[in-house]
Formats: structure tokens, C-alpha cells, sequence
């Protein structure tokens, strides 16, 4: 992390709980992850000074938008904070261009350069419901870079949009983060989202700060990403070996050398360095090796540890020959009527479809 | 119909026009502040706004006459400084106005309820501060319910009675609007006259409510296209 531009240390009286949130922001993208409930949007509410009863500090570059020892409160229009809300929240008695001018700071230069880096201009003159959701979340964005906000918060931007509209709307995201350099809070749920955008992670359960840091390390320790509510990922770098159109597949061997077909990705050139990740659901404990069976990818492993998270038991399985570690969550009782225990050996398979690439 | 029959109908829009100007910023504002108000306190306030729509005009009058009277403590204070209410063109209008401001503000107030609070909010994220924020978004997105409740308003004003007999009295070319000329001729068994003016009523009424149909329509027309 480089030096701390925004400094939070925020408390807010819940329904449920307190939330209490003490970290700071480097410039790049902080991830917010947690389950439903967590805190996420409230925690963004109160930085954007939507939310009155917000207690302690809040700071930007070193000025205080909120220091409650010293009387400083800034209403939410001398915060400059851009904020784009789940829905996009489009005003639906303007235009979009309107929209995007809305902010009454908006200057014409920066209401033109947030035009041209969500390439929204052939929409200026339409209203916001005959946007598609991609349309909308690139206005709204659009809208909140034309305040030159010193911190943006997006609240899952892509949780509204159908998957391969998501893998549209991303390169949007990164492109504002390169081009516009700000620091910026991104709340979602979806751990492909988390690690390719931000650089920082932060993990809110019950209004707290669960775990911080690093997302790639972050997102492998099951007992954090389990909490998360993100589904307990297994993230396997590698690289792309071969395409084998006729059989439908691509074959990708992982740093920690083992072999994984997944479905064609003809767009990831063979030598292309990828990440894969696979739901811990999605992994297969098998007490002997099965003859026959579909999924293309099944692994002699030696199971490390029982994790219990929740209703479910994680396995810790660790791959012969330095393969590398894959985590598999069952029910206790397939733990009982496959009688694991550390030390068991099994094999862990996955299906091509299961593997996606982030 | 006869100069003084015209007398009169122009005599009681003007009235109403009067009181409805007189409700309009405090009744919006009233609305705006009520869909918003969440604390303590709120049921209470709210029936107490609508108390004039179920209780008798009579008993508003009523209280109006108290209040104002030459020999009641607010009467007293303003008759000192020369303003007489009671008897007067201004009765008519305070009267009017009371009776018809709950009918704005419960109609502007479920405007302003439908309105997404988080839309506001984002407004002032966006710079514009709680002013701005309410010209800017709020009334834009409330604005037909708000009309309908400024026409509804007016057209109650132009047919209030019960109120205004007892503050302003039935005072031909004084304080004698439509309502009051009706109630009086039919009184003295003038009955001609009083359909007359009775139709003037129904059609006044009518074209008040049909005028914002056609505004509303034209302009949501005009927003799909």
C-alpha cells in the first residue's frame, strides 16, 4: 500500500448492530466483500454523508469530512464523494446527459472526459429508462467522475447485469480506475470481481472489519472468504498450454504444475497467463479412484484438514507430487459416509464447466 | 348573466385563486417535510393536519371567529394595528385556505412519499445542496401530484361555505361568493337564480379537474415520446 489518502474510522448504530469500521484507502480499488447484511452499502452511505448519525473520523488527503472531536460535519455536497448506488439511480426526469452535467460542480471539461471514457455520447440524448443496465451503471458512473469526486464509491456495480454483460462493463471499471487515478471503495459479492479490479480487500461481517489485505491472499484462506458469503474459491494460476478445438477444451497447467482442462477459450492465447477459479461446492471427494466418470479433471490428494464453516465441513485437500492445494466443501455427512480425516487419502475431480476464468 | 351574478362568480375565483396562492408555498413545503419526517410525533401531526377534512366546517369557522375576533387576543392585536379580518374579503380567504390545505398537502405528500428518498440523497452527493436537491429532483418527480393537489385545493375553496359564513358572514357584494349567493337565494325562495349560479359552480369545478387531466396527460405524452 502507499500512502493512506483516506482515512476511516466511522461508527453508525444499526438495527442490528453497531457498524464499526477503522482502515485506510490507498489510491487504486479497496474491495468491500461480506454477506448480506454486513454493513457494505451503510458503510458507504455514511462516507458519503448520507447517514446523519455518523460518529468519529473521516478523512481525505489529510482534510477531515468528518472529525467529530472537532465539530466538522460536511454535508454531502462539500464532500466530493461520488457515489453510484446498486441500481445506478439514474434521475428518470432527465436526460443522460443532464444527468452527467447534474453535479453542480460538474465543470464542461470534466463532464466531457467522463463522456469519453464511458463512451456514452451516442446516449446523451436518451432518457434513463431506455437504458439497458450496462448503459445505466456506465451513466451513473459517468455522472459521479463529472464532480471530480476525491473518492468514488460504487456499490456492486454489476450485481444488476447478467453475466456476460459483467465481462462488458469491466473494462469500464478498470479504465476509470487507470485513467482517473482515485481512490475508490468497491463493494460486490463475486470474488472474480474482487480480484480483477482492486488491489485491497476488506472483509465486513456484523458491521466489523473481519480481515484485511491482500485479495489474492485473502480470497484462499476459506475461514475469511467463507464468512464472506463469496463461496469459498479455489484460485489456481497457470497458463494456457493448448486448445483442442475438436475435444472442446483448453488445457491450462497451474504454477504448482498440474494439469486442468477447462471449456474452449480460444480468446486466451496458449501461453497467456490466466487465473482459474473453482467454487469449493464444485469440487468432487471421492474415497477411491471411479473408472469413468465425465469430469475431465480428478486428482490423487492427500486431505491436509477439516475445516467446519458454517453447516458444511471444508476439505483441505493437498495434491500428490506438490500439485498444489484444493479446497472442498461437503456436508458432515459425507464427511461421516466417506470417513475423512486428515491423513485419508482421496481424489478430488472437477468438472471443465465448473472452472471459470477471472 | 347579470353583471351582478358575474360579480359574484369572478368575486369567488378570485377568492379561491387568493387562498390557494396563500397555501401553496407552506402546503408543498408541509408535504415535502412530512414524507420525510420520521420521528416522534408523526401520527399525531399528521391527523392533526387532516382534522379539517372530517371535522364541520362549522366548528373551523368556529375556531377561526375565536381566534380572530375584534375581542380575542389575535383579532384584538391586528384590529389595533388597523386590519380588520372578520366581515371582511380576507375572512373568506383564510377561510377558504384552512379548509383546503390538508387536500393539498395529503395529495402532494403521497407525491413526495413516492419519490426514492436514496434519489435526493444522490442529488447531494452530486453538489446540490438541500434546496437545489429539492427544486432539482424532489418536485420534478412529485410535480403531478403536487398540481393535483393545488387544483383540488382551489376547487374546494371555490365551493367552501361552512367556514366561511361563520368568519366572513354572507355580505352581498362584501363577502358573498358563489356558495354563500346559492345558499342565500334559495333562502328566500329566489330559485331561478340559484340554478344559475349552481351551474356556474358545476361547470368552474369542472374545468379546473379537466384543465390538469389534460396538463398531466399532454405532459406525460410528451415524456414517453
Amino acid at each position: 500500500m502507499t500512502t493512506p489518502l483516506v482515512e476511516i474510522d466511522l461508527s453508525l448504530d444499526l438495527a442490528a448492530f453497531e457498524l464499526r469500521v477503522k482502515t485506510q484507502l490507498a489510491s487504486g480499488v479497496t474491495a468491500v466483500m461480506g454477506p448480506s447484511g454486513a454493513g457494505k452499502t451503510s458503510l458507504l452511505e455514511a462516507i458519503a454523508g448520507l447517514r446523519r448519525r455518523t460518529r468519529g473520523r473521516l478523512a481525505i488527503g489529510g482534510e477531515a469530512l468528518l472529525d467529530q472531536a472537532r465539530g466538522i460535519a460536511l454535508p454531502p455536497e462539500r464532500r466530493r464523494v461520488g457515489y453510484v448506488p446498486q441500481d445506478a439511480g439514474l434521475f428518470p426526469h432527465l436526460s443522460v446527459l443532464d444527468n452527467v452535467r447534474f453535479g453542480a460542480r460538474a465543470d464542461a471539461t470534466a463532464v466531457e472526459a467522463a463522456i469519453d471514457t464511458l463512451e456514452i455520447r451516442p446516449l446523451v440524448g436518451r432518457v434513463p429508462r431506455s437504458l439497458s443496465g450496462g448503459e445505466r451503471q456506465r451513466v451513473a458512473l459517468a455522472r459521479a467522475l463529472a464532480t471530480r469526486p476525491r473518492l468514488l464509491l460504487l456499490d456492486e456495480p454489476l450485481a444488476a447485469l447478467d453475466p456476460g454483460l459483467r465481462e462488458r462493463i469491466l473494462p469500464w471499471l478498470l479504465r476509470v480506475r487507470d485513467a482517473w487515478a482515485l481512490p475508490c471503495l468497491y463493494v460486490t459479492h463475486n470474488v472474480g470481481e474482487a480480484l480483477a479490479v482492486a488491489s485491497h480487500l476488506v472483509v465486513l461481517q456484523d458491521g466489523r472489519v473481519e480481515a484485511e489485505g491482500e485479495p489474492r491472499s485473502l480470497l484462499s484462506a476459506p475461514a475469511v472468504v467463507g464468512e464472506a458469503e463469496a463461496g469459498i474459491e479455489n484460485l489456481l494460476p497457470g497458463r494456457v498450454v493448448a486448445h483442442d478445438t475438436a475435444g472442446g477444451i483448453t488445457r491450462v497447467r497451474t504454477n504448482t504444475g498440474s494439469d486442468v482442462s477447462i471449456t474452449l477459450a480460444v480468446d486466451r492465447p496458449v501461453g497467456a497467463a490466466v487465473t482459474l477459479a473453482v467454487r469449493s461446492e464444485d469440487v468432487l471427494v471421492c474415497a477411491a479412484l471411479v473408472e469413468g466418470l465425465s469430469a475431465r479433471n480428478v486428482y490423487p490428494a492427500r486431505v491436509a484438514a477439516l475445516e467446519r464453516t458454517g453447516p458444511d465441513v471444508v476439505v483441505r485437500g493437498v495434491l500428490e507430487n506438490g500439485g498444489g492445494e484444493l479446497l472442498a466443501r461437503v456436508t458432515p455427512a459425507a464427511v461421516a459416509a466417506l470417513d475423512l480425516a486428515p491423513e485419508r487419502k482421496v481424489w478430488l475431480a472437477m468438472k471443465s464447466h465448473s472452472i471459470r476464468i477471472v | 348573466m347579470s353583471a351582478e351574478e358575474l360579480r359574484i362568480v369572478l368575486f369567488t375565483v378570485e377568492m379561491a385563486a387568493l387562498a390557494t396562492a396563500l397555501i401553496l408555498v407552506p402546503g408543498v413545503a408541509a408535504a415535502f417535510l412530512l414524507a420525510r419526517y420520521r420521528g416522534p410525533g408523526k401520527g399525531a401531526l399528521d391527523t392533526a393536519l387532516s382534522l379539517p377534512l372530517v371535522l364541520p366546517p362549522t366548528v373551523v369557522g368556529f375556531f377561526l371567529l375565536e381566534l380572530l375576533g375584534r375581542n380575542r387576543p389575535v383579532g384584538g392585536w391586528l384590529a389595533e394595528r388597523g386590519i380588520e379580518i372578520v366581515f371582511t374579503w380576507k375572512a373568506v380567504v383564510l377561510a377558504t385556505a384552512v379548509m383546503a390545505f390538508p387536500l393539498l398537502v395529503r395529495s402532494a405528500r403521497t407525491a413526495f412519499e413516492e419519490v426514492d428518498p436514496r434519489l435526493v440523497g444522490l442529488a447531494r452527493t452530486l453538489g446540490a445542496g438541500p434546496v437545489a436537491a429539492f427544486f432539482r429532483v424532489a418536485l420534478p418527480l412529485a410535480w403531478r401530484g403536487v398540481l393535483a393537489g393545488v387544483v383540488l385545493a382551489f376547487s374546494r375553496a371555490l365551493g367552501e361555505f361552512g367556514a366561511t359564513i361563520l368568519v366572513a358572514g354572507n355580505i352581498p357584494g362584501r363577502t358573498q361568493t358563489l356558495a354563500l349567493a346559492i345558499f342565500h337565494d334559495v333562502q328566500i325562495g329566489r330559485d331561478d337564480r340559484a340554478v344559475g349560479l349552481a351551474a356556474v359552480t358545476v361547470g368552474l369545478a369542472f374545468v379546473a379537474l379537466w384543465t390538469t387531466e389534460w396538463i398531466v396527460r399532454r405532459r406525460v405524452r410528451r415524456d414517453e415520446q
